[in-house]
């Protein structure tokens, strides 16, 4: 569904991206892992449109979008959830949910599509009137993935979904994403976090310094030394 | 006591007046982050306008109410696109000389097109005075000008609110980063926004034009007080702009009474000095919550 | 020398052709050109008076004209009321206006952007709005004219200001515009006028070399005010006559403002340029359009600042200049990419570790509800490397912000033993920075603008006061952190390695006695990262101790004799490299609590 060829991408004259190939097929769990600054978010962001490739090919099914506008990427079933959850702060959680649904396709049954999102996430329900900010970290990351859900993504893409989060609140959001998963919603994580989500990975590839080191099935990579030395440097 | 109830009616429908020119240069700023110091400005062509309609074509400034505000949001739109969109990254201080610029060329422009005569359209209804509950006499045109001010203020609160568009201009406000995520073209809600603050400033230019006189430094008379309106409710809120403005035209009204006549605008100059030193984000603004 | 050969060239020519040229020329229409170049000269050095604020600080103040105004009243008035010679209202005037500016300037300073410059407009106000109240002493709205005659008593000639020939006003303009040049670019050379731009282009970094911020913006407003009061004094006598709604006059503001944007903020002779570019545009299409053509002044200006602002924001000389040096090649043809390995001489023996010269004890910091830092306590010794690391969110950057003082702790506390052995607590960075504490900052904060000679410059400032001395420090530290083929360079067109040796080369031209690096690796290739350890060894070996935050694990691992670790705001770990790598707590806070138990 989803390939990247050769890409080059930076912010400005700095290239984070050095040569990044990898694809997503549809109905697979891909995750991306690697130390800080190996170019994991980068990644993500060119595949949204929020930055332009200094050079390489995105394609979505078969399609070219790397000249393509964020909004046109949303269009196109590609949702990120961004690092950080990066909700309104200052908007209700049914607020938050209903812009999730924006996009000009997903607009016009918002109400169906909310019930469908709420019965993956009865916690979220209890919230609905609540302002996003006022939520704990963990009710964030919820409401973030709801809202991502709520465009109804052929593809759903997770930017460090633990990070900041108690390690009791992570195993929750992979228990969501497993959820997200089985309700068949391809899925692309970058991650840290990188055992659970080695586990849950059919596919992972290993970045390092804005290169593809490696890749494989997910299991396979967690006992791989190689991903310790990544990590650890030792 | 009746003096003061009457100087109590003055500011408030002062304040209504202060209200519909000050929610489009905060909801500018609380979006688009700029702001615009060709506000006044833009009133000032609206003023002209709603004359030029007047006089020479004999349409009434309240008829002319609506279509005024349409072609501002065009106006404003345009502005937005052709001079503030490529500057969006810039430092602020460009986007600064960008916005006095283009009120300094409109100010100039007037006073080259229409002299510095003041040019004021003539509508004795408006001038009449009527009785408030035989409590105070207040003027006909200002009671309109408060009450469209309030339709519009709560019209635009509850665009925001209620609608996607709305809802999406807020996003924009609130997360400038997660909103492209959503689907959301920033860019034409820059434009939309900017249209938005400049056609409350042409709903405004029509319902003033019978109160007050075009003139061509009219604008920076009306924007220093709307400056200090939106300070004073917190930069980017339309209800801090709204009671901001209220304040304002109390302290207005009854500074001028019991102060002194030229030294109104030195109190609140005053009160606007210290509300930006001590609490910059205002009197009800919490940051970002637009 | 042949551009000091060629400003003085120029100047003259612009003072000769209203003086000698166009009198000989055409000796009727000599007074109306006079005048413009009185107006002109007046106009471009309030323009460049305003620079020394808005251009090299970048405080974009539009309420200038409130200094105009006090100079031009505080002559009128000690003349009506005291019958003293302007000369002395003039400079007393100036002297008022110091005052008033440090008055305005600091409550107004601590605010940014649009808010600063809509303070600065509020106070034109209401000062304009006081003249006009006060009658009695400012002669109100109706203003105030200057009289030739008191009595019977003829005031006029140099002593009074006041001529009949027009050449005399244009000696003195010219001399004032002389004066302010000759401000500005004193300012520009010294020391306050690098710290400026310094503060315009980047306050934080501006706050990590050692600057009081607020001392430097304060200073930059009170020499302009001053240099706009003298201007004020002698405008308001050519012109006769003087009221508040011409001296306070926020027209006037906005017009030298943007005078010295066209011409090009920041840099010595844009304001004139600028006002020699739009004075005679406007003046030109009023001769076009007839003399009635009210407003068409502030029409073309506001026009030409679009225009402007839209096609150069950096002004005339700051985009024609670059051009021409591009054009006929001054050549400045530097490739970015050109580091070389640092210099790090001979190996001299690592002095021995010393006494504790920093101590934190509970530090804790709150942003809310989260607890970003969480009563972390550590020590450093003279010539140690401590390392700091993490996972990411964890709070080093803000554990490092604490240390340096950009951060108040909510609780704990920090001090630091000074040369002589006395124990301190800074409070602000500049006070960190006197205490010998330097830094770097992760994400890289390069005084984009400037060249790298500048930016390690702007360190070694804290060392000294002259620029002669902060030039050779800074070359000598540049070339010895690999940058010396790269002085020339513009600083944001380095290569991220070359951004990070810069943040490193700026710290170290303080010479500071503790230095925190914060991340100076990530996201350098091997090579750099290999030079970049070989550096870290040097500076130690120099006597300094050093704390680093680091992701690049081979790094942390190769320079640190100690390595603490933090997890969520707290301090989970402490040990030698050897037994942070071995320790299990470290290794689950870096790959997951489950990893222990998967890899096993």
């Amino acid at each position: 569904m989803l390939r990247l060829e050769g890409l080059r991408a930076g912010y400005g004259p700095v290239t984070v991206l050095q040569d990044v190939s990898l694809e997503v097929n549809a109905g697979e769990v891909v995750t991306i892992v690697g130390g800080n600054g190996a170019g994991k978010t980068t990644t993500l962001r060119a595949i949204c449109g929020l930055i332009k490739p200094q050079g390489g090919r995105i394609t979505v099914d078969g399609r070219d979008t790397s000249r393509l506008a964020p909004p046109e990427i949303v269009d196109l079933g590609i949702t990120m959830i961004p690092e950080g959850r990066q909700l309104f702060p200052f908007m209700t959680v049914r607020e938050n949910l209903m812009l999730g649904g924006f996009k000009p396709a997903a607009r016009a049954r918002i109400p169906e599509r909310l019930e469908e999102v709420l019965t993956l996430f009865p916690r979220v329900r209890e919230r609905m009137t609540q302002l996003a900010g006022s939520l704990s970290g963990g009710e964030q990351q919820m409401v973030a993935i709801a809202r991502g859900m709520m465009a109804n993504p052929r593809l759903l893409m997770f930017d460090e979904p633990s990070l900041g989060l108690a390690p009791l609140i992570v195993k929750q959001v992979f228990q969501i994403i497993d959820t997200v998963v089985a309700s068949g919603t391809t899925v692309l994580i970058v991650e840290q976090n990188i055992v659970h989500t080695l586990q849950i990975a059919t596919r992972g590839y290993v970045l390092e310094n804005g290169r593809v080191a490696m890749s494989g099935p997910g299991p396979e990579l967690l006992r791989d030394p190689h991903v310790k030395r990544a990590y650890l440097g030792v | 006591m009746d003096i003061l109830i009457q100087l109590i009616a003055n500011g408030v429908l002062l304040g209504g007046v202060f209200a519909l020119i000050s929610i489009g240069l905060t909801l500018i700023f609380g979006i688009v982050r700029v702001v615009n110091f060709a506000h006044g400005e833009l009133l000032m062509v609206g003023l002209y306008a709603t004359w030029l309609l007047s006089a020479k074509l004999g349409i009434h400034p309240y008829l002319a109410a609506v279509p005024l505000a349409i072609a501002f949001f065009f106006l404003g739109a345009l502005m937005q696109r052709a001079i503030i969109q490529p500057l969006m990254n810039a430092d602020p201080h460009i986007q600064i000389f960008a916005t006095v610029g283009i009120g300094t060329a409109l100010a100039n422009g007037a006073l080259m097109i229409f002299s510095a005569d003041l040019r004021s359209v003539d509508v004795p209804w408006a001038r009449q005075a009527t009785d408030l509950f035989g409590l105070a006499s207040v003027s006909r045109g200002n009671l309109v000008a408060f009450a469209v001010s309030g339709i519009a203020t709560t019209g635009l609160i509850l665009f925001l609110r209620r609608t996607h568009l709305g809802r999406a201009i807020r996003a924009v406000a609130q997360n400038r980063y997660a909103a492209p995520l959503m689907g959301i073209d920033v860019n034409r809600i820059y434009a939309i926004t900017f249209g938005i603050g400049a056609g409350c400033v042409g709903l405004a230019a029509a319902v003033l034009a019978p109160l007050y006189p075009a003139f061509p430094t009219v604008g920076s008379f009306f924007v220093l007080t709307a400056f200090v309106v939106v300070v004073l409710g917190g930069m980017g809120s339309l209800e801090g702009a709204v009671i901001g403005a209220l304040i304002i035209g109390l302290v207005e009204s009854l500074a001028g009474y019991y102060v002194a006549p030229d030294l109104k605008e030195v109190v609140y100059f005053l009160i606007f000095l210290g509300i930006l030193i001590v609490r910059p984000a205002g009197l009800f603004g919490v940051r970002g919550a637009e | 020398m042949m551009r000091a050969a060629a400003a003085i060239a120029g100047l003259f020519a612009l003072f000769a052709v209203p003086f000698w040229v166009i009198p000989a020329y055409d000796a009727e229409a000599a007074g109306f050109w006079q005048h413009i170049f009185v107006t002109i000269f007046v106009f471009a050095a309030m323009a460049c008076a305003w620079n020394i604020l808005g251009g090299f600080a970048g405080q974009l103040s539009l309420g200038q004209t409130i200094f105009y105004g006090i100079g031009g009243y505080a002559a009128a008035l000690m003349n009506q009321h005291f019958g003293l010679i302007p000369w002395i209202g003039m400079f007393a005037g100036a002297a008022v206006s110091v005052v008033v500016a440090v008055l305005i300037a600091w409550p107004c300073l601590r605010l940014r952007g649009p808010f600063f410059t809509l303070s600065t407009i509020a106070f034109l106000e209401v000062i304009r709005l006081l003249a006009i109240h006060f009658k009695d002493w400012t002669g109100g709205s109706a203003g105030l004219p200057v009289p030739m005659f008191v009595g019977t008593e003829l005031r006029i000639g140099w002593s009074w200001m006041l001529f009949r020939e027009k050449e005399n006003y244009l000696v003195i303009a010219f001399g004032l515009l002389v004066l302010a040049l000759i401000a500005s670019w004193l300012v520009r050379r010294s020391r306050l006028g690098f710290s400026l731009v310094a503060v315009r282009e980047r306050e934080d970094a501006a706050r990590a070399v050692g600057i009081n911020t607020t001392a430097v913006k304060l200073s930059a407003f009170a020499i302009s005010a001053g240099l706009t009061s003298l201007v004020g004094s002698f405008h308001g006598i050519y012109l006769n006559f003087i009221d508040p709604e011409t001296m306070f006059s926020l027209p006037t503001a906005i017009q030298v403002a943007m005078f010295a944007l066209i011409g090009g903020l920041g840099t010595v002779s844009g304001p004139i340029w600028g006002t020699l570019l739009v004075v005679p545009i406007a003046e030109a299409a009023r001769g076009w359009l007839g003399a009635g053509a009210n407003g068409l002044h502030g029409l073309v200006y506001g026009v030409v600042l679009v225009a402007v602002v839209l096609t150069m924001p950096h002004g005339l000389v700051g985009s024609i200049g670059p051009w021409l040096r591009r054009r006929f090649g001054a050549a400045r043809a530097v490739d970015p990419t050109r580091i070389a390995a640092p210099v790090t001489g001979d190996a001299i023996a690592r002095p021995p570790i010393g006494p504790v010269i920093l101590e934190a004890q509970g530090l804790t910091r709150r942003f809310g509800g989260l607890i970003a830092t969480n009563d972390v306590s550590l020590t450093l010794r003279e010539g140690e490397v401590l390392g700091v690391i993490g996972p990411n969110g964890a709070g080093k950057t803000t554990l490092f912000n604490l240390l340096s003082g950009f951060l108040p702790p909510s609780a704990g506390t920090l001090r630091v033993m000074m040369p002589d052995g006395s124990w301190v607590t800074p409070s602000a960075p500049h006070a960190f920075a006197a205490a010998g504490v330097a830094r770097t900052f992760q994400i890289v904060q390069p005084f984009a603008g400037l060249s790298v000679l500048e930016n390690v410059m702007l360190g070694a400032f804290h060392q000294t006061r002259s620029a002669t001395e902060a030039r050779r420090i800074a070359e000598e530290v540049a070339t010895r952190c690999g940058l010396g083929a790269l002085l020339l360079a513009e600083a944001r067109s380095l290569t991220v390695g070359g951004a990070k040796r810069l943040e490193v080369a700026r710290a170290l031209a303080m010479g500071p006695r503790i230095l925190l690096l914060d991340e100076v690796m990530a996201g350098l290739n091997p090579a750099d990262v290999t030079a970049a350890v070989e550096l870290v060894k040097a500076v130690r070996d120099s006597g300094v101790a050093v704390i680093a935050i680091e992701h690049v694990m081979a790094a942390i691992m190769a320079i640190s004799d100690r390595i603490i670790v933090i997890n969520s705001g707290r301090m989970i770990a402490e040990g030698t490299p050897d037994e942070i790598a071995r320790n299990p707590a470290v290794i689950e806070a870096y790959l997951g609590e489950d990893y222990v138990h998967v890899a096993a």
